[in-house]
């Protein structure tokens, strides 16, 4: 038997480990994405409250590894009494994590925002989460695709940070596969092809926006 | 006096930063009636418009629109978002710099408040913003998006954007400014036909020409005061005060009328 | 926390900062040269560097690692696990940077080789004197920016046992018995280290706008 027929033979390694990776990536985007965005909406108002502290978490977050903060929550949280798996660490890491990225992303562009398409929605009677959700969001998304795709690609990547507090994803997959069977050349070829796969996969939807946003008169971010 | 006066505004005083620029403003526009505010740049005129639907907040004074005060309640304590929301939707704003939405067409411009703010459903919003668009001429620019448009054409769906919401008084700020001079007429046109259908409207102008036109009430604004307020023909034929009549004749007609 | 366990996190940061620097300096001449053979655009050459600079853009830095590691001894290399640490962060950070560079070299104005060739220099001397500062002072916010996520990155090598700012912080609570407090400490550590490197892009973002006017 080749090594690849050996890899053959443990195809569903790989593929719950794809579904992992998959399911992490995909929950954590989604939520990430909220929190970014909902706090970019409570910075929404010409005195938010919220503004120092946010900014306190945003800089924050974008100081620190991705790992450190798994590693805060997955083994230093335990001894201040709070207990999680390696799974919902992981996932809630990603989260916050990556909230804050999206967060900055997406304020730096409300900033350059202008004030006069949201007095006529103001003038038009808009509430404030209408208003947000209707008129503000979807052109800071068509403004910042560039750069939310490439923090897509950053979270998909972070996810494999997780095999380091057990998680089991793709790269835990590969890991094991290559220890067990001693391949580790042909299993890494495979895991990486699929990691490149979900990029390209990513970069496509980027640009599918793009072309929403250029019949748009957006131009690229 | 007729009955309610679509706008009132009594003793109206606003500053920015320690310098006024209005000053115990008062001013009444009954129902169907269109009034243009004249005066210098800086003399307040855009802020007397902008405080009408409360972009800006006033210091002293009150404002009703329709016989109901705008910004504050009936307690007094200050309206809540929603309450300014609904008085906001019965003025319809028009600014100088179009403020349309680029992410929406032409069509999805005009119905967006219709459909998210009164609740309309989509058929009755679309229906309601394609006799708007037939109006203002831009029916078979319904598709497009803003960026396509010239000045004269944003400023078109922006006056049928905000017409769609049925408002009781229109407010129109600085229309005409932003545009190259030969889009200015298409769009006074529109302004004109408006008048004509009995709008009740409050513009801004620096179209002197127009404002003697259509209106049927000229105030002019000098730094926060209001220094005359008359017809148009006694305005532009027989200024009471020297203010007007120097500005009058730096201000000779640049474009022509409809 | 003891001064035993502060001295093993120093330890800690400054393999981290050691083996990040020697991948960022490889990273960036590397980036360098990979940029200037994508601009010349040599058949074959430039689209393997594309694939290049796709899969390492996309490949985790925590992959890159196991794969390099686990790998070499397959091929008969016995990797000493910093070298393989270095390798992986060195080829992961030189398809970023090559692509700064690059973007760079494209926005360069045309009209500058115009006026250089016309007084007498040779293309070497313009490419050295005139194009190659202005590049760097544009490109320098760019690759600061990387370096920071870099250092960022630098926690996979602790995947192979390589005892970095992270992996130091699983070895003191192994005789503390509570990982909170060098966790927290580890996290102070990453944040001066990248907080300098902010700072520094925004001395050389003033710089490089100082060019554009």
């Amino acid at each position: 038997m080749s090594n690849w027929d050996i890899l053959w033979s443990s195809y569903d390694v790989f593929l719950s480990g794809f579904y992992n990776t998959l399911k992490l990536f995909g929950l954590s985007a989604v939520l990430a994405f909220l929190m970014g965005s909902g706090m970019v909406f409570l910075l929404e108002g010409s005195r938010p409250r919220l503004k120092i502290p946010l900014r306190i978490f945003i800089d924050g977050m974008r100081m620190l590894p991705f790992l450190i903060l798994a590693y805060l929550l997955y083994y230093g949280l335990p001894s201040a009494g709070i207990r999680m798996s390696a799974w919902t660490a992981g996932i809630i890491a990603l989260v916050i994590y990556h909230g804050a990225y999206f967060a900055e992303i997406l304020r730096g562009c409300r900033a350059t925002f202008a004030q006069g398409q949201v007095e006529a929605a103001i003038a038009q009677g808009f509430s404030q989460p209408k208003m947000f959700l209707r008129i503000i969001l979807p052109q800071l998304i068509l403004k910042t695709r560039g750069l939310l795709g490439n923090q897509l690609i950053i979270l998909l990547k972070d996810t494999a940070f997780l095999v380091i507090i057990t998680v089991r994803e793709l790269t835990a997959a590969a890991s094991s596969l290559s220890s067990t069977y001693f391949i580790p050349m042909e299993a890494f070829i495979v895991v990486i092809g699929f990691y490149w796969l979900i990029s390209i996969g990513l970069e496509l939807f980027i640009k599918m926006i793009g072309r929403f946003g250029a019949k748009r008169g957006f131009e690229n971010a | 006096m007729p009955e309610t006066a679509a706008v009132s505004i009594r003793n109206l005083s606003k500053s920015f930063d320690g310098t006024e620029v209005l000053r115990d403003v008062s001013l009444e526009v009954q129902p169907g009636e269109v009034v243009s505010i004249l005066g210098s740049s800086g003399s307040g005129k855009s802020t007397l418009l902008r405080c009408i639907n409360w972009l800006e907040q006033p210091d002293r004074g009150d404002i009703r629109i329709d016989g109901d005060r705008i910004g504050v309640s009936d307690t007094g304590k200050p309206m809540s978002r929603r309450e300014l929301a609904g008085m906001r939707a019965r003025l319809g704003m028009v600014f100088q710099g179009f403020n349309l939405w680029p992410h929406l067409s032409v069509l999805r411009n005009v119905t967006e408040a219709p459909i998210h703010v009164q609740g309309l459903s989509k058929a009755e919003a679309e229906e309601r913003a394609m006799a708007l668009l037939e109006k203002v001429g831009m029916a078979d620019k319904r598709e497009q998006y803003p960026y396509t448009l010239s000045g004269g054409q944003k400023q078109r769906v922006a006056i049928a954007r905000a017409l769609a919401m049925q408002p009781k008084v229109m407010l129109f700020d600085e229309p005409t400014s932003a545009l190259d001079p030969e889009l200015v007429g298409e769009v006074l046109g529109v302004i004109k036909d408006l008048s004509k259908e009995g709008y009740t409207m409050v513009l801004v102008t620096h179209e002197m020409e127009f404002a003697r036109a259509v209106s049927d009430q000229v105030v002019f604004l000098d730094k926060g005061i209001i220094i005359e307020k008359s017809h148009p023909s006694e305005f532009f034929e027989n200024p009471k005060t020297d203010r007007v009549r120097r500005f009058l004749e730096i201000e000779a007609p640049t474009v022509p009328t409809v | 926390m003891d001064s035993g366990a502060w001295g093993l996190l120093i330890q800690g940061a400054w393999t981290t900062l050691w083996i990040s620097g020697i991948s960022i300096a490889i990273g960036v001449v590397m980036g360098l040269l990979i940029a200037l053979l994508r601009v010349a655009k040599i058949p074959v050459l430039h689209q393997l560097l594309g694939v290049y600079i796709s899969l390492a853009r996309a490949t985790p830095l925590v992959t890159l690692v196991l794969f390099i590691f686990l790998t070499a001894p397959t091929m008969g290399v016995n990797l000493n696990r910093n070298v393989a640490g270095i390798i992986a962060l060195t080829l992961n950070t030189t398809a970023f940077n090559a692509e700064i560079w690059r973007s760079a070299f494209n926005n360069f104005s045309k009209e500058q080789r115009e006026a250089a060739l016309a007084i007498g220099m040779t293309p070497w001397v313009y490419f050295r004197r005139i194009m190659l500062p202005q590049i760097t002072i544009t490109s320098l916010p760019g690759l600061v920016n990387e370096m920071s996520f870099l250092i960022k990155g630098s926690p996979a090598i602790a995947v192979i046992g390589v005892v970095d700012l992270t992996r130091v912080t699983n070895r003191i609570s192994a005789v503390t018995y509570d990982p909170l407090p060098p966790i927290l400490a580890a996290a102070a550590l990453y944040m001066l280290i990248i907080s300098l490197l902010v700072w520094l892009q925004r001395v050389a973002e003033r710089k490089a706008s100082r060019l554009a006017v």
